[in-house]
C-alpha cells in the first residue's frame, strides 16, 4: 500500500522488496482488489494497481466521529461521576 | 497505547476516572446511571429507551435523540462479555457491517480507575463476503470459547 500511495505499480514492481513469490503478492493485491482499496489497470499483461483512497476516507471519517461520541460521552460521565461523589458526601454528613 | 483512528480499523480511547472501578463498571452498565450521560453533547438518552441484559448474550440497547432535530440514533448490541468490575464488551452487528465494543476497566489502587475503550469497526466497503464470515465465526468462537470459561 505504501508503494501504490506514490504512484501506480505493476506487480513485478510491487513485489521487488519482498521475500515472496509472485502468486504470492497476487493473491494480496486480489485480496485488496475485492475491498475496493486498490484497481488494476486493463493492459493485459501488465494491468498496473492503483491505490483508491474513497473506501479508507469512509472509515476515517466514521472513526473520528466515533472517536469524538466517546471523548464527549466520557466528559459527561465525569461529570455525572462528581455528581454522585457529591451526593455521596452530603449523605454521610 | 496508541490514541485515536489507526488505519487498521481499530480506535482506542484511554480514560481516567476519579471514581473506583465498580463505581465506574455499575455507572456505564446502569439505566438510571447512563440516561446522564451516554448521549454526546446535545443529545438525550431517555431512561426509557435503554435497555441492559447484564449477561452474556444479554441485550444492550440505548435510544439517543438529537435535542434539537428530535432525530433518532438507536444502538442495538448484545453482551459479549460481563464481567464486572473488570470488563464488558458488545457487538453491534447492524452498524456499518459489524462493530466489536470492548471496555476494560483498570483499578490505579488509589480511588481512580483507567478505562480502556477499543473499538473494530468494518465498514461495508471494505467488507468482503469472505471477510464477513471470517469475523462472524471468530464471534461465534469467541462465544464458544466464553461458555467453556
Amino acid at each position: 500500500m505504501a508503494r501504490l500511495a506514490k504512484g501506480q505499480a505493476t506487480v513485478n514492481e510491487i513485489a521487488e522488496p519482498f521475500a515472496m513469490s509472485l502468486q504470492a503478492v497476487s493473491k494480496h493485491l486480489k485480496v485488496l482488489e475485492v475491498a475496493g482499496l486498490i484497481s488494476r489497470g486493463r493492459d493485459a499483461q501488465y494491468r498496473p494497481c492503483r491505490f483508491e483512497p474513497a473506501p479508507l476516507e469512509v472509515a476515517t471519517d466514521w472513526m473520528t466521529k466515533n472517536q469524538q461520541i466517546w471523548t464527549e460521552r466520557f466528559d459527561r460521565l465525569e461529570q455525572h461521576l462528581t455528581h454522585i461523589n457529591h451526593d455521596q458526601h452530603k449523605e454521610k454528613k | 497505547m496508541s490514541e485515536g483512528p489507526t488505519v487498521s480499523g481499530e480506535l482506542t480511547i484511554t480514560r481516567i476516572f476519579n471514581a473506583r472501578p465498580e463505581v465506574v463498571f455499575e455507572c456505564m452498565t446502569t439505566p438510571s446511571h447512563l440516561t446522564h450521560f451516554w448521549g454526546p453533547i446535545g443529545i438525550s438518552t431517555p431512561l426509557s429507551g435503554i435497555i441492559v441484559e447484564p449477561k452474556p448474550g444479554g441485550r444492550f440497547e440505548t435510544l439517543m435523540v438529537n435535542d434539537q432535530s428530535g432525530e433518532e440514533y438507536p444502538m442495538r448490541g448484545v453482551f459479549v462479555e460481563f464481567d464486572p468490575p473488570k470488563k464488558f464488551s458488545f457487538t453491534e452487528a447492524g452498524v456499518e457491517g459489524g462493530m466489536m465494543t470492548s471496555i476494560v476497566f483498570h483499578d490505579l489502587g488509589d480511588g481512580r480507575t483507567e478505562t480502556v475503550t477499543h473499538q473494530t469497526n468494518v465498514p461495508p466497503m471494505l467488507m468482503s463476503p469472505e471477510a464477513r464470515q471470517g469475523l462472524e465465526s471468530s464471534f461465534v468462537k469467541m462465544d464458544e470459547y466464553l461458555e467453556r470459561l
